[in-house]
């Protein structure tokens, strides 16, 4: 069966597309991440042009960001006053982001930026988590490590209108998330992705947040983020193809159930580790795509 | 085309007389949520001819008119990067032809450039990024040319013509799912030994139809309103997925 995408002009298979959705959501379920980073590459792979695959990947982000922040809020984990701050600056950060992928796609080279960028991120992020999660395997079976000490970074608090973030127990300036949220905002942009995988470690290690609130909070944020950047991609470079957002949406849907479940199995270090090791997987046949030389040297376009 | 087709018209009357008539039994391709390319019957009749055997036949399809920007993607340091844009075009968006034999065999090459009966004969206007005469204009030429052929927009087939009873022939097209949108020429001619003896033509017009056109249209003509709509649909999806799989 095929089903030929309105904005993408080029005919799939849905089920193909239902199935790819279907595997990131198992993962992201599984390790509790969005999963666009996966999602993005995965589509260019499968020959969605780059710039419709960045697009439609951020009405998946929204959608299945609802549904974990939802059960968050009933919850009381999400941070609103620090979610507020983050989405402010985020909602800059898109807006640069778009602008800059408008620039690169009108010079042709938005694939090679957006390869390239995440050959950087997942790179980085990768070799991180696979050193920290390999430590603790071996740790593991040792006593528990101390628990971390929090208090609220005094360099924060010196910063122009500090104040007092009651869910998070910190008081410092909101300069700080203003600017994180822009920095994440303008990456997930360019790369359609949610920057969950940014933003969590650097509210946990930057911002000092207390852990119970990270993930709903960036939830949070993530919504009204990849809402804007949608809009913002609509809008600017007419790259959101619905009927292919509406797919992954099914697929990764049904796949995080599963994935959640599969997830609970496992042990948080094993998770880290092999989501480590996907990362990097992912990484690399990216910088492979970039470093060997192409199938065709010549690429064409319509110049409409 | 119409001149030459006059023109043809008159130097045919002095060759040999040949009239061929055609027709396309669908005369518009709808590009709708199931596309995945089009078949295209195109029905002729031959008269003014005593031995229809001795006919070879061109038939030739061409997309609408696009203009096409080729990039050559050079090593850049370490990774391999698309360099800067040559325009490419006004060129046809799809240039198909179908023939009896191989084109060479049929039409002497005056006629092939003349008619445009090979992509190699086509008129393709290139420039380079800076609006300037390239320095290696054969070159995005024939990678254009040879991209296209590998997209399946260009070709020259040699099956699917099949002459039926008397004068009477059909031609098998096939369009590729990546065919463009817009107003296709169909046009036939007949040779006899290497001379050209009549001509015809017809038009096709490929749309975007039903919920396919709409959301393109959506999408393109108020981009504002369709990026709400995405994600006021993508917020929904979220909210319906969390009610679904609510414990």
């Amino acid at each position: 069966m095929q089903l030929y995408l309105p904005i993408a002009e080029m005919p799939v298979d849905p089920f193909v597309v239902i199935a790819m959705g279907a595997a990131v959501g198992f993962l992201s379920g599984m390790f509790g991440v969005g999963g666009g980073f996966l999602m993005t590459p995965l589509l260019i792979f499968y020959g969605i042009p780059p710039a419709v695959a960045v697009g439609s990947e951020t009405t998946q982000i929204t959608a299945s960001s609802v549904s974990g922040a939802l059960s968050h809020i009933k919850r009381k984990t999400v941070d609103f006053q620090m979610g507020g701050f983050l989405v402010a600056g985020g909602a800059v950060g898109s807006a640069i982001g778009v602008f800059l992928f408008r620039a690169f796609l009108k010079t042709g080279q938005i694939e090679t930026l957006i390869s390239v960028c995440y050959v950087v991120f997942l790179g980085a992020i990768g070799i991180l988590m696979l050193t920290e999660s390999v430590g603790a395997l071996f740790r593991s079976t040792q006593a528990r490590r101390p628990v971390r000490k929090r208090r609220s970074p005094a360099w924060m608090a010196g910063l122009p209108f500090p104040m007092r973030f009651r869910t998070s127990g910190l008081y410092i300036s909101p300069i700080p998330p203003v600017m994180l949220g822009l920095l994440i905002g303008m990456i997930g942009a360019m790369m359609g992705v949610g920057g969950g995988f940014i933003m969590v470690p650097a509210m946990l290690y930057i911002l000092n947040m207390p852990t119970n609130v990270v993930v709903g909070t960036s939830l949070f944020q993530i919504i009204f983020v990849t809402a804007i950047t949608t809009l913002l991609h609509a809008a600017a470079n007419q790259t959101v193809d619905i009927a292919l957002g509406l797919l992954l949406i099914l697929g990764g849907v049904i796949g995080a159930q599963f994935g959640v479940r599969a997830g609970m199995k496992l042990k948080g270090e094993q998770l880290r580790a092999l989501l480590a090791l996907i990362v990097l997987a992912v990484c690399a046949r990216l910088l492979i795509g970039l470093a060997l030389p192409p199938a065709s040297f010549f690429i064409v376009e319509s110049a409409s | 085309m119409r001149l030459l087709l006059l023109a043809l018209a008159l130097f045919a009357t002095k060759a040999a007389a040949a009239e061929v008539e055609i027709a396309l039994t669908e005369e518009r391709v709808e590009v709708d949520a199931g596309f995945a390319g089009a078949r295209l019957t195109l029905f002729g009749a031959v008269t003014g001819i005593e031995d229809p055997a001795s006919i070879d036949m061109i038939s030739v399809i061409r997309g609408p008119e696009t203009r096409f920007k080729v990039r050559q993607v050079e090593k850049n340091n370490l990774i391999w990067t698309p360099g800067p844009p040559h325009a490419v075009g006004p060129a046809p968006g799809l240039y198909l032809t179908y023939s009896t034999r191989p084109v060479d065999d049929i039409a002497p090459l005056p006629l092939q450039a003349d008619y445009h009966l090979d992509a190699d004969y086509l008129d393709i206007a290139i420039q380079d990024h800076l609006n300037a005469p390239p320095k290696n204009p054969g070159l995005f030429r024939s990678a254009f040319l040879s991209e296209a052929e590998a997209a399946g927009l260009y070709g020259a087939r040699t099956k699917g013509v099949s002459f039926k009873k008397n004068a009477l022939f059909t031609i098998d097209a096939r369009l590729p799912a990546n065919t463009p949108v817009g107003d296709y020429e169909v046009a036939v001619y007949l040779f006899r030994n290497g001379e050209m003896i009549g001509a015809d033509t017809a038009s096709l017009a490929v749309n975007r139809v039903g919920v396919e056109r709409r959301i393109y249209d959506f999408a393109h003509l108020r981009p504002v309103s369709y990026g709400i709509f995405c994600v006021a649909l993508s917020l929904l999806a979220g909210w319906v997925a969390s009610l679904a799989f609510r414990k």
